[in-house]
C-alpha cells in the first residue's frame, strides 16, 4: 500500500456512512501495516494523521461524543463574531436533531433524550412543531417509519453562508478535530458559499432550505413552464370591452356574446380534440381581442397575458352572465385607502360543532358543516328582508324547507355519515359540494335541498373540496395524501395528484382553472397542471402546516397561511415567497382576494380578520432589493371580532367582504 | 428515558390479562407506546385543525384512531371536559370520575331542556375599513384618533406628514338607534318602551359615537320644550343613562349637558299645566347634578364651585321667583351636607326672614305662591336637617343622661306620624321617613285641607322672629318645646365646660351645637326629627 492509496482510503472512509465498520477495517489494515515491512512510517511520520486515526478508534461508539462536540460547537459558534454568529448559528439546528438522530439510530435512547432536552432551547423558537414530532422519536425503527424523520435522514440541508463564516467554521472543526461534527456537517449539510459580507440575519426565510435532495426535486420541478394569466375572453375583460363600448349600440354586444357562446358549444362538443380550426378561430378572437386592448390602453395599465382554457369549461346562461357583469361594472375599487365593508354572520349555538363555514359568492347563502354530520344553508337574503314583499313569493314556494316547527329559517342537508370538514358553492349557488370524515364528497342541490351525487373515491377523511371558478369541476384532497379533480357528471375522480407526503389540507383552483394548489401538512404548497396531472411547482417555506390558499384574481400571486398564524405571499412564476405577512398569532382559516386583488383579507382563530396591502407589498419588493430594507409589515386593518374565530372569508363580485365564523365563549 | 415508565406497560399489561410480561418487554414497549401516542395525538390535532378548534376534544381523538382504523375510546364523548382526579397520595397518579348511574334515576329524570337551535346572526364588522362601535363588535378602547394612520404615513414616506382630517363615520344602525331614542324621548306616549330604551342607553356599549348628538339634542329639546314638563323629564331621564353608561365617555361633553341640566333645576317655570309636578323634576335634576359633581368633581375641579356659585345666585337673588329658589335649594342639598352647611346655613336667617311673609297664609293671598312658599321652607328644613343630622352622627354616643327626654322626643315624632301619613298618600310620594316628615312640614301650609298642624304652622313663624336672644322667652304655651329649649340652654352649658375640660377637637362638635342651637331658634321644632335621640338628649 502506498501513501496515495491510504490517503484514499481514508478520504472514502470520511465519506461513507456506516463509520464504525469503516474505522475497524482501517483498524484493522494499520495493524497489518505495522506488522507488514513497508511504509509504516508514513503514519508514524504524520502525527497528525494517526492521531485523526486514533481519535476514531478510541471513541468509537461512545455516545457521549456527541454532546460533548455539540456543546463544543455551540458554545463556539455562540462567542464567534457577532457578524457572522448568525450564519454559524444556522448550522446548528442540522447539526443538533442529525446528532439526536444518530444516537437514537444507534439505539442510546436515554442519551439522545438526554441530549434533546438540553439543547431543544436553543431551537424552540422557530423548530417548535419539528422537534415535537421528533421528540417521540425513541427507537431506530421509529426513525424508518416516520417519513419526516426519513426525509431528514435522507436529504441535505441547503445552508447560505459567506466564505468567512465557512472558512472560520471549517477552520474550527481542524483545528479541534471534532471530526463527528465535521462528519455530520458533511454528511447532511450542503454549503452554499457565496463571497462578499454575510447577509443581515433578517432574511433567514430561504437562507436555511430543508430537504436536500427533495430540494433538489423541488427545483427540477419549478423550473417548469407555467402559464398564469387569465382566460383569453374572460369575463372582466368582457367587461372591459363592454365599459369602453358602452356608447356602441346593444346590438354589437350581443352579437359578439352570441358568438361566444357558439363558440363555448363548439368547445364543448369537442372536448379533448382541439380541432385545429377551433384553434383558428381562438387565434382569430385572441388577436381580435388584443387589438381591442390595445385600442384601450389608456384604461388598461398592463395586460396580463390570456392563456387557453385546458379544461372543457362549461358554458355560463347568458342571465347569469349578465348578473355577473351587471356586479363587476358595480364593484367597489378597494385600495390601502379605500377599505371594504365587512359582513360578519355569526353563528351562535353551534355548541362547538361547527366544523367549517361557506358564504356563496354573493353572500346570500351561507352553509355550515357541522360535526354531527349535518350541514344547514342559510338563506341570508330571507332572513334579512324576510318582511318584504319583493321576495315574498320566492320565500312561498321555498316554504316546504321550513321544518315541522315551522321555526327553522335554515335548510338541513342531511346523507353524511361522519363530521363535516368542508363545504362548498358553486359560482352560481345553485349547488353545495361537501365533504367529510366518511370519505365522500356529496353533491346537494340549494333548489331541491337534496342530495344529488355522492362521489366516493377517497380512502380516508376528504379534509377539503373545492368548485371551479366556473363550475362543473371540483377538487377535492384528503388525508390520504392525494388531492383529486372530479366533474360533476362523473362519480370518479378525473384526475388524482399524488406527491404530499403528508395529508393534502387545502385545496384552490387557479382563476384561469388549468391549475389548482394545494397546501399540505408537509408544510409545502404545490401547483398541480390539472390537465396533466403533474406537479409543476413546490412552494417551500411554511414551518407548518398550511391551511387556507387563496389565488389572486390575475392569477399572478398566491397567498397561504399556516397553524402558526402566517402567511406567504408567492410568485408563481418563479415559486419564491414574496413576503411572509406576520401579524396572526394563530392559526389563519381563511384568506381572500379583493375583486381587484389590490387587498387580501385574512381570517383567524385569533378572533381577527385582519386586511392586507399587497398591492404595496408586490411593489416594493424592487425597492427593498434596492434599499435592503424589509418592511413586511403591511397589515393595513385589524378588525377585532367578539371572540368569534373567523372560519370563512369571501370578496363578493362587488367586493363587499363577507365573513363568517362560529361564536365562543371565551376561556375564562 | 420514554415518558411512559415501564411500570406503566406492566399495569396496563396486567389490566388486560397478561401477567407475565417480563420487564424486558415492557422496557421494549415503553418507547414504543410512546410514539404510538404522539403519533395519534399528532393526527387527533389535525383533525382539531379541520374542525376548526384550538382545542382538543376527545372526539378528535376518536377521529384519529378512527383514521388508523382502531376502535374509539367510549364513554368520553359527552362533549364537556374531562375531570381528572388526583389519586391521593400518589402525586402523578390521576383518574376520571365515573360514578355509576341508576337507570332508574335517569329514566325518571325530567327532560333536560332542548338546546337551543343553531342561528346566524348578521352584523357589519367594519365599514368601508371602519369598525363601528356597535355592541356585536368587540368594544373599542378609546376612539381611534388618526394617530395609525399618521404613524403609517410616516413609515412610507418620512417627510410628509399628512394629517387626514378626522372623519366621524356614523353608522346607519347608530343613526336609526338615535332617531328611534330621539322619538321615544319626544313622543311621550309609550312610557314601558322608553324605560327600556333608558336601559338601553345605560347599557350598550356601543354608544359613544352618539354622545355629541346626544348632548346636543338635550341642549335643544330643553331650550325648546322649557312648557313641557314631560318631555323635560324624560330628557333628564336620558341624561342619567347617558351618565350611568360605563362604556360612555361623556366628560368631553359636560359642558354642553350642564347648563339644560341647570335649566331643569332652577329655571323659573318648567311645564305650564298647573298639574305638572316640577317640584319632582328638581328634586330628579338635583340628584342628577350631584351625581355629575360625584363623578367629574375630580377631574373638573371647577366644575363643584361654578356650579354652587349659581345655585347661590340664585337663591339669594330674592327676585328669583320661589321656584328657582326650590331648585337652587334642592341642587345644593344634593352636593352634601357640607355644601349646605357652607352655604345654605350661612344664609339661613336672612333668607328665612325673607321667606316668611310668602308662609303666612293669611298674609298671602295668592294661595299657588303660599305653596311654593312653603315647599321652599320644607325643602331648606330638609337641608338643614338632614345637614345637623349629619353633623350629629359624628358625635360618640355618650350615655344618655336621663331617659324621659328620648321618650319625649320620640313622642313628638310619633305625634306627627299620622299627620304625615296622610299627607304621604295626599302627594303620593314614596320617600324616605327623613324625606316624609319634611314633605308633612313643607307642605304644612299649603292649600292641601290640612288643619291638624295649621295651629303650629301659624303660631312658629312669628316665634322665630320675635325670638331674638333668648329661647325660654318666646315659648307661647308650647310646653314642651319650652322644655326642651331649657335642655338644650342645659347641654349647651355642659359643652362649653366639656370645652374647657377637652381641647380645640371639640370645637367643631361646639359648632354643631352651636349650629343646632340657631337651626332650632329658626325653626323650632320641627328640626327635632332630625336628631337622633342620644344626640338630642345630649343637646336639648
Amino acid at each position: 500500500m502506498d501513501p496515495e492509496q491510504v490517503d484514499e482510503f481514508v478520504m472514502g472512509y470520511l465519506k461513507k456512512k456506516g463509520f464504525n465498520n469503516a474505522a475497524k477495517q482501517l483498524q484493522e489494515a494499520l495493524h497489518h501495516n505495522n506488522g507488514g515491512t513497508f511504509n509504516s512510517t508514513d503514519y508514524h511520520n504524520d502525527p497528525e494523521l494517526t492521531k485523526l486515526i486514533r481519535s476514531f478508534s478510541q471513541s468509537e461508539n461512545d455516545p457521549t461524543r456527541y454532546r460533548d462536540g455539540y456543546s463544543k460547537l455551540r458554545s463556539w459558534a455562540y462567542n464567534s463574531l457577532d457578524l457572522y454568529k448568525h450564519e454559524l448559528l444556522r448550522v446548528m439546528y442540522p447539526v443538533f436533531i442529525h446528532c439526536y438522530m444518530d444516537l437514537v439510530g444507534k439505539g442510546h435512547t436515554q442519551e439522545a433524550r438526554a441530549f434533546f432536552n438540553s439543547f431543544r432551547k436553543d431551537h424552540e423558537m422557530i423548530h417548535l412543531r419539528d422537534l415535537q414530532k421528533l421528540e417521540g422519536v425513541l427507537v431506530p425503527s421509529h426513525l424508518e417509519e416516520m417519513e419526516f424523520a426519513r426525509s431528514l435522514r435522507q436529504s441535505k440541508v441547503n445552508i447560505k453562508i459567506c466564505q468567512y463564516s465557512y472558512d472560520l467554521l471549517l477552520q474550527y472543526l481542524h483545528r479541534t478535530e471534532s471530526t463527528l461534527m465535521l462528519g455530520i456537517i458533511n454528511e447532511h449539510i450542503n454549503f452554499q458559499v457565496y463571497s462578499g459580507q454575510p447577509n443581515s440575519s433578517s432574511d433567514d426565510i430561504d437562507a436555511v432550505t430543508i430537504v436536500g435532495s427533495f430540494q433538489e426535486t423541488a427545483d427540477h420541478i419549478n423550473q417548469k413552464e407555467i402559464q398564469w394569466g387569465l382566460l383569453e375572453d374572460s369575463l372582466e375583460d368582457r367587461l372591459e370591452k363592454t365599459g369602453s363600448l358602452l356608447s356602441d349600440s346593444e346590438k354589437g354586444q350581443g352579437e359578439s356574446k352570441d358568438g361566444d357562446v357558439d363558440d363555448s358549444k363548439k368547445r364543448s362538443n369537442e372536448i379533448g380534440k382541439q380541432g385545429s380550426s377551433l384553434k383558428k378561430l381562438k387565434k382569430d378572437k385572441a388577436g381580435n381581442a388584443t387589438a381591442k386592448v390595445a385600442r384601450q390602453e389608456t384604461s388598461i395599465v398592463s395586460p396580463a397575458p390570456r392563456v387557453k382554457p385546458e379544461l372543457a369549461l362549461p358554458v355560463m346562461s347568458t342571465d347569469v352572465e349578465e348578473s355577473i357583469l351587471e356586479d363587476l361594472r358595480n364593484r367597489v375599487q378597494l385600495s390601502s385607502v379605500a377599505m371594504p365593508s365587512v359582513s360578519f354572520y355569526t353563528f351562535v349555538n353551534t355548541h362547538n360543532g361547527l366544523n367549517c363555514a361557506s358564504i356563496s359568492h354573493d353572500g346570500s347563502l351561507v352553509a355550515g358543516g357541522f360535526s354531527d354530520s349535518s350541514i344547514k344553508v342559510w338563506d341570508m337574503a330571507k332572513i334579512g328582508q324576510a318582511g318584504s314583499g319583493a321576495l315574498q313569493g320566492e320565500s312561498d314556494t321555498n316554504d316546504q324547507n321550513v321544518g315541522p316547527n315551522g321555526r327553522r329559517n335554515y335548510t338541513l342537508l342531511l346523507g353524511h355519515s361522519g363530521p363535516v370538514y368542508s363545504a362548498t358553492f358553486s359560482p352560481p349557488g345553485d349547488f353545495v359540494l361537501s365533504s367529510s370524515a366518511d370519505t365522500t364528497i356529496r353533491l346537494w342541490s340549494t333548489q331541491l335541498n337534496a342530495n344529488l351525487v355522492c362521489y366516493k373515491g377517497h380512502n380516508y377523511p376528504v379534509w377539503d373540496v373545492q368548485f371551479s371558478p366556473f363550475g362543473h369541476y371540483f377538487a377535492s384532497c384528503s388525508h390520504d395524501r392525494t388531492a383529486r379533480i372530479w366533474s360533476m357528471d362523473r362519480v370518479q375522480p378525473l384526475r388524482i395528484m399524488a406527491g404530499h407526503l403528508s395529508d393534502v389540507d387545502c385545496v384552490q383552483w387557479h382563476p384561469n382553472c388549468n391549475y389548482i394548489a394545494t397546501g399540505s401538512s408537509d408544510k409545502t404548497v404545490r401547483l398541480w397542471d390539472v390537465q396533466t396531472g403533474e406537479c409543476v411547482r413546490i412552494f417551500i417555506g411554511h414551518r407548518s402546516m398550511v391551511l387556507s390558499l387563496a389565488m389572486s384574481p390575475d392569477g399572478r400571486y398566491m397567498a397561504s397561511g399556516d397553524e402558526d398564524g402566517t402567511i406567504m405571499m408567492w410568485d408563481l412564476s418563479t415559486a419564491r415567497c414574496i413576503t411572509p405577512l406576520m401579524g396572526h398569532n394563530s392559526c389563519v382559516w381563511s384568506l381572500s382576494y379583493s375583486g381587484e386583488g389590490s387587498l387580501l383579507a385574512s381570517g383567524s382563530a385569533d378572533c381577527t380578520v385582519k386586511l392586507w396591502d399587497v398591492t404595496s407589498s408586490t411593489k416594493l419588493t424592487k425597492a427593498e432589493e434596492k434599499n435592503g430594507n424589509t418592511n413586511r409589515l403591511r397589515s393595513l386593518r385589524t378588525f377585532p371580532t367578539k371572540s368569534t374565530p373567523v372560519h370563512a372569508l369571501r370578496f363578493s363580485r362587488r367586493n363587499l367582504l363577507f365573513a363568517a365564523g362560529a361564536l365562543s365563549k371565551p376561556a375564562s | 428515558m420514554s415518558i411512559v415508565p415501564k411500570e406503566t406497560i406492566e399495569v396496563i399489561a396486567q389490566s388486560i390479562g397478561i401477567t407475565n410480561l417480563s420487564p424486558e418487554a415492557a422496557l421494549m414497549l415503553a418507547p414504543d407506546v410512546e410514539y404510538r401516542v404522539r403519533e395519534i395525538m399528532q393526527e387527533a390535532i389535525k383533525c382539531m385543525r379541520h374542525s376548526k378548534r384550538t382545542t382538543l376534544t376527545a372526539s378528535d381523538v376518536d377521529g384519529a384512531l378512527n383514521l388508523r382504523n382502531l376502535e374509539p375510546i367510549y364513554g368520553f364523548g359527552s362533549g364537556g371536559p374531562i375531570r381528572f382526579r388526583k389519586a391521593i397520595g400518589h402525586p402523578d397518579l390521576f383518574y376520571t370520575d365515573d360514578r355509576e348511574v341508576d337507570f332508574k334515576d335517569v329514566i325518571e329524570a325530567p327532560l333536560p331542556k332542548a338546546p337551543l337551535d343553531t342561528e346566524i346572526v348578521c352584523h357589519w364588522l367594519a365599514i368601508e375599513g371602519v369598525q363601528p362601535a356597535i355592541p356585536e363588535n368587540a368594544p373599542l378602547e378609546v376612539i381611534r384618533a388618526p394617530a395609525e394612520n399618521q404613524i403609517y404615513q410616516q413609515k412610507d414616506g418620512p417627510l410628509i406628514d399628512i394629517r387626514l382630517p378626522v372623519k366621524h363615520v356614523l353608522s346607519k344602525e347608530l343613526q336609526l338607534y338615535f332617531q328611534k331614542i330621539a322619538e321615544l324621548t319626544l313622543s311621550k306616549s309609550n312610557p314601558s318602551l322608553f324605560k327600556e330604551a333608558l336601559v338601553s342607553l345605560a347599557s350598550d356599549s356601543g354608544l359613544h359615537p352618539l354622545v355629541p348628538y346626544f348632548t346636543n339634542f338635550i341642549a335643544d329639546e330643553v331650550s325648546r320644550g322649557l312648557n313641557d314638563f314631560l318631555l323635560l323629564f324624560n330628557l333628564m331621564h336620558v341624561v342619567r343613562s347617558l351618565l350611568q353608561n360605563p362604556h360612555i365617555h361623556i366628560e368631553p361633553y359636560l359642558h354642553q349637558l350642564m347648563p339644560s341640566v341647570v335649566t331643569c333645576l332652577v329655571s323659573r317655570k318648567l311645564g305650564n299645566r298647573f298639574a305638572d309636578n316640577h317640584w319632582d323634576l328638581r328634586d330628579f335634576t338635583a340628584n342628577l347634578v350631584a351625581l355629575i359633581c360625584k363623578r367629574f368633581g375630580n377631574t373638573y375641579i371647577t366644575l363643584q364651585s361654578r356650579l354652587t356659585k349659581t345655585l347661590v345666585n340664585a337663591l339669594l337673588d330674592p327676585k328669583k321667583a320661589l321656584t328657582q329658589h326650590y331648585g337652587a335649594i334642592q341642587g345644593l342639598a344634593a352636593l352634601g351636607h357640607n355644601v349646605v352647611r357652607l352655604l345654605v346655613l350661612s344664609n339661613l336667617e336672612p333668607y328665612l326672614s325673607l321667606l316668611e311673609p310668602e308662609l303666612d297664609a293669611e298674609k298671602q293671598k295668592n294661595q299657588m305662591k303660599s305653596y311654593e312658599a312653603w315647599r321652599v321652607y320644607g325643602a331648606i328644613l330638609r337641608a338643614a336637617g338632614l345637614c345637623i343630622h349629619d353633623r350629629l352622627k359624628i358625635f360618640p354616643t355618650l350615655p344618655s343622661p336621663s331617659p324621659s327626654f328620648p321618650s319625649k322626643g320620640k313622642g313628638k315624632v310619633i305625634s306627627t306620624e299620622p299627620n304625615k301619613r296622610k299627607l304621604g298618600v295626599d302627594s303620593s310620594e314614596n320617600r324616605s321617613p327623613h324625606k316624609r316628615l319634611i314633605a308633612t312640614d313643607g307642605s304644612d301650609g299649603g292649600p292641601s285641607p290640612m288643619q291638624v298642624d295649621r295651629p303650629t304652622g301659624d303660631a312658629n313663624p312669628p316665634q322665630n322672629s320675635v325670638r331674638p336672644s333668648s329661647s325660654e322667652q318666646a315659648s307661647d304655651g308650647n310646653a314642651p318645646e319650652s322644655r326642651n329649649a331649657k335642655e338644650k340652654d342645659g347641654s349647651k352649658g355642659r359643652a362649653i365646660t366639656r370645652k374647657a375640660i377637652l381641647d380645640q377637637i371639640w370645637k367643631d362638635d361646639l359648632d354643631s351645637g352651636r349650629l343646632l342651637v340657631k337651626l332650632h331658634q329658626l325653626y323650632g321644632d320641627r328640626i327635632l326629627p332630625f336628631i337622633p335621640s342620644t344626640e338630642m338628649s345630649l343637646f336639648l
